[in-house]
């Protein structure tokens, strides 16, 4: 997906029309778009490297994933276990726990990898659940205009203005605690801001004559919003994406250090919600307390120094090769 | 103790319908309370210090405050039930009995004498003379006469207190120093009948005393030792001596009950001197106990508590004409189920562990603070710690393990669910232990943490739940709560049943301990129904924490705990704490460095506000310069 909405940045109408013509027009034209996809891959990874905060951000997710996906390997498996806790409680830093322990002597630093994978999941799949909404609505809205597009406005507002932690605290509060209802609450509260990105680009690209031409040549509404508007607002939608997994990832640690985490799960909200629990706080254990709250910090600016960039290679107003 | 209040599972006073409300105070709450305890402290603890001095002594008044978890649900004694607004009415009316500081027997409070008749069917109370309420009239029989009667009537009034009045027949005040009741049948606990006596010429003229919450007219008119004067929804309330209380005036010229939803905030207060004691309630965390430790001026009581921690195991939630309702696991009505589940659950793991050490094994219903009651399992009876025994159980039961799970008869694997208070963290916490011990057995188990229990609970959608009733003196109470009688009249509704247990040989027996006035045999009857609970596997108690709670010894000189011995100060049976306590000479706390915990918290909220404030100039940026 990413490729192909690189390569289609701008509203190019000869572009899309080549994209859109029947496929025994050009001879193999997989292998055609699939030259075109990887010539614009190219030059996005060219574009973006320019970009050094982008890069700089881009190196710390890819350090931080493959510490969440070896966790395993890296500081075993069994490091969630409190039956089999090696250490005392609230151990300070050591040669043996780096990072200190916790209140069942389980060593902090292993949890803190552990808990990357809660954060970063509920991060991306919250913020891919809130852009799809958004994505959906804006496109509908912009498209069919009307009373549904009054309407669906309507609503959009109404969430824009209720404050989102406070709508996801109610949510989170009368669903089970798991962590699909976060991501359900995240993903159902923040959506209305790239809905009205994508109206408003809906809109901009729904005003071009090759829209008009579709439409005269028996371009039905779905092919319209399928094939002309979406790939058109994928550069927005894909920079949108980026920009909220920060503050999906911040929501979640947020949620979770309310207390409406799933308490079995450790994640890193969750670890400065026990830590305030146990009293870790007013005891001075900052080892509990600090690591946690600078690993949530760094990879939301991480996420967001990486969206920064990809949207400003992808700004489809500037167009992608200048 | 908003804890044990919607935990609800624990309420230091009978009444019928309990009350697990959620956590009044939001999460959020807490948290913003965090931070801006954390920020305002250290920052300028320059007003806050000299407010709190001039409390202390400037003007010469000596106050004693104590930082407490708990809301007030209501000031009027017929509707009071937690903890908080129980102790506040300890303080301010009289009982007609008072339970001795050292060893709980019953001594004499506005009643001097007790007497039963031969048929014991009717008691008689002489009532003192020298007490008077505090706007100077004499307080009477006719006073506790005109109580009694009105939480008979049953016109709402008798949320609070019922259980003692329904047995009764006739209250009456002959004269103003005497007052006879008339029982329909025997009852044990009319030595110990806690119920707070109001005057009737100021309660007379209220409308409707199932709605008063008696928060309007202050000073509130009572004969206590303290005398409420002001009161504000979850910020503090406000009590100050009674000069002419007849056992003597405190010594403490204010008492202030202040509200910290966040006792990690009230730790941090303690070490300012901004208050003067911590409630236990919650108990203090090992982490902060062993922090303030360490304080200069501070003293940690850590004494044996008056509650127990259980499991509870719902066994068919049903209405009291036995119509079934709810959705606990089939499974646990066998058992040996429900035997295996307890006999796979480390006690000493979760004392050592969880608790750190600050509680006591769990054994008998009754914790072993009131010696009389408590009961231990004989060696043959005991289900101590032993998962082969366990499974075999489970075996036995038609539950058998296929590739790692508990498989049943039906082919469907052994899932449980356990309802736990978010809001309480020995509860989640032994949740991950729960949760790895029976993965081990094979059993499944969901942690389901809410803030409000109660809703699941009266409907009986739960297979297990954590537990908990602070204990009386008198076990009358938490006793009750598991007869036949107690279970609801419809499906779904509150009632006064803990665990909807009915049991004919329990109720028997409760029968006739509520009716043996020979207190030997009455707890020989208690400890054959201990001992039933025990066999039944409904309620398995875990462990019986400690009260954990801490002082300034600069502001408060001495105060008793109860038992004295070791035992708990805040949350007593009685005023005595409060009532004895000494305030220091004149000294307060040294205005030194602030803690470190202050400072590390602020240097993190710093951290986290740069980083969100960087993160915001970023987006602004991006925004502003590249998107359309």
């Amino acid at each position: 997906m990413t490729t192909e909405t690189a390569s289609v940045p701008a509203p190019q109408e000869p572009e899309n029309a080549e994209g859109n013509r029947p496929p025994q027009e050009v001879k193999s034209p997989r292998a055609l778009a699939w030259t075109r996809r990887r010539h614009s891959a190219a030059r996005f990874w060219r574009e973006y490297r320019t970009h050094r905060a982008g890069v700089v951000g881009l190196a710390a997710l890819v350090l931080i994933a493959l510490a969440a996906l070896g966790a395993p390997l890296l500081v075993g498996s069994d490091a969630q276990s409190v039956t089999e806790a090696p250490g005392e409680a609230m151990q300070a830093p050591s040669g043996e726990f780096p990072l200190g322990t916790d209140q069942f002597g389980r060593d902090l630093l292993a949890l803190l990898v552990w808990g990357a994978r809660i954060s970063l999941t509920v991060g991306l799949l919250a913020a891919f659940l809130s852009v799809a909404i958004g994505t959906v609505v804006g496109i509908t809205a912009g498209h069919y205009r009307g009373w549904y597009a009054t309407v669906i406005m309507r609503v959009t507002d109404w969430f824009l203005v209720m404050p989102t932690l406070v709508l996801a605290i109610a949510l989170a509060s009368v669903m089970d605690r798991s962590v699909w209802t976060i991501i359900l609450a995240i993903g159902v509260t923040t959506w209305p801001t790239t809905a009205r990105l994508v109206r408003a680009q809906t809109l901009a690209v729904e005003s071009r004559p090759y829209i008009e031409r579709a439409r005269a040549l028996g371009g039905g509404h779905g092919h319209i919003m399928a094939r002309h508007v979406l790939p058109n607002v994928m550069p927005l939608v894909l920079a949108q994406t980026t920009l909220v997994i920060s503050s999906a990832i911040l929501t979640e640690a947020t949620l979770a250090f309310l207390g409406l985490g799933d308490p079995t799960v450790v994640s890193w909200g969750g670890l400065l919600q026990d830590a305030r629990e146990a009293g870790a706080v007013s005891a001075g254990d900052w080892w509990y307390l600090a690591p946690p709250g600078i690993a949530i910090a760094v990879v939301a600016l991480a996420f967001t120094l990486c969206g920064r960039a990809v949207e400003s290679v992808l700004n489809p107003r500037l167009g992608v090769s200048r | 103790m908003d804890r044990q209040d919607q935990h609800g599972r624990s309420r230091t006073r009978p009444a019928p319908a309990r009350s697990r409300l959620p956590f009044v105070a939001a999460a959020a709450a807490a948290a913003a309370f965090v931070l801006t305890a954390g920020l305002a402290t250290p920052l300028n603890p320059a007003p806050q210090k000299a407010a709190a001095e001039a409390a202390a002594e400037d003007d010469g008044k000596k106050t004693l405050t104590v930082a407490v978890a708990q809301s007030v649900d209501s000031l009027s004694p017929f509707i009071a039930q937690r903890l908080l607004s129980t102790s506040i009415h300890r303080l301010t009316y009289e009982y007609l009995t008072n339970y001795d500081p050292k060893d709980n027997h019953a001594v004499p409070a506005f009643a001097t004498k007790w007497q039963p008749s031969a048929d014991k069917l009717t008691w008689t109370y002489t009532i003192r003379s020298n007490s008077r309420w505090s706007d100077g009239k004499k307080a009477t029989a006719q006073d506790a006469a005109w109580t009694f009667n009105k939480i008979m009537s049953k016109e709402g009034t008798a949320t609070a207190n019922s259980n003692f009045v329904t047995n009764f027949r006739k209250v009456t005040a002959p004269s103003p120093t005497q007052l006879v009741i008339e029982l329909k049948k025997p009852q044990s606990t009319m030595a110990a009948l806690d119920v707070p006596i109001v005057p009737k010429h100021v309660w007379e003229k209220v409308d409707d005393i199932s709605k008063f919450n008696n928060d309007k007219d202050f000073p509130v008119v009572g004969n206590g030792p303290f005398v409420l004067t002001d009161f504000k929804v979850d910020q503090y309330v406000k009590l100050r001596a009674n000069k002419n209380f007849w056992r003597g005036a405190p010594k403490f010229d204010e008492l202030v009950f202040k509200t910290y939803k966040d006792q990690d905030a009230a730790v941090a207060a303690l070490k300012k001197g901004e208050v003067s004691f911590v409630a236990g309630q919650p108990a203090l965390t090992p982490a902060q106990a062993n922090g303030l430790k360490g304080e200069p001026d501070v003293k940690v009581n850590n004494g044996p508590g008056r509650r127990f921690f259980a499991l509870a195991t719902n066994p068919g939630a049903r209405t009291r004409d036995g119509k079934k309702f709810g959705d606990g696991h089939p499974a646990l009505l066998d058992k040996r189920v429900r035997q295996a589940l307890f006999l796979s659950v480390d006690r000493k793991a979760i004392v050592d562990k969880v608790f750190q050490g600050n509680a006591v094994e769990g054994a008998g219903y009754i914790p072993p603070r009131f010696s009389e009651y408590s009961w231990q399992p004989s060696a043959g009876q005991e289900l101590g710690y032993d998962p082969q025994r366990a499974a075999k159980l489970l075996d036995e039961a038609g539950y058998e393990k296929k590739g790692g799970k508990r498989v049943g008869k039906d082919g469907k694997p052994l899932n449980l669910r356990i309802l736990c208070h978010a809001t309480d963290p020995n509860d989640k916490a032994v949740g991950k232990y729960l949760k790895e011990w029976w993965g081990d057995l094979g059993i499944g188990l969901k942690v389901n943490c809410l803030d409000d229990v109660s809703v699941p609970w009266y409907a009986g959608e739960y297979d297990l739940a954590f537990d908990g009733w602070s204990v009386n003196p008198d076990p009358d109470f938490v006793l009750g709560i598991h007869t036949c009688a107690a279970l609801p009249e419809k499906a779904k509704e509150s009632a006064a049943t803990d665990n909807f247990i009915c049991d004919k040989k329990y109720d028997e027996l409760y029968e006739k301990q509520l009716a043996e006035y020979d207190p030997a045999k009455r707890a020989g009857l208690v400890k054959q129904m201990e001992s039933w609970l025990y066999d039944s596997g409904y309620m398995n108690v875990i462990a019986y924490p400690n009260a954990v709670e801490a002082y300034r010894t600069d502001q408060i000189k001495s105060i008793a705990t109860m038992p004295s011995a070791a035992g708990n100060i805040y949350g007593q049976d009685g005023y005595w704490s409060w009532w004895s306590a000494v305030p220091a000479s004149g000294k307060t706390s040294s205005d030194g460095g602030s803690s470190t915990g202050v400072i590390i918290g602020i240097a993190v909220a710093a951290v986290v506000l740069a980083g969100g404030g960087a993160l915001f100039a970023l987006r602004r940026r991006s925004t502003a310069d590249d998107r359309e």
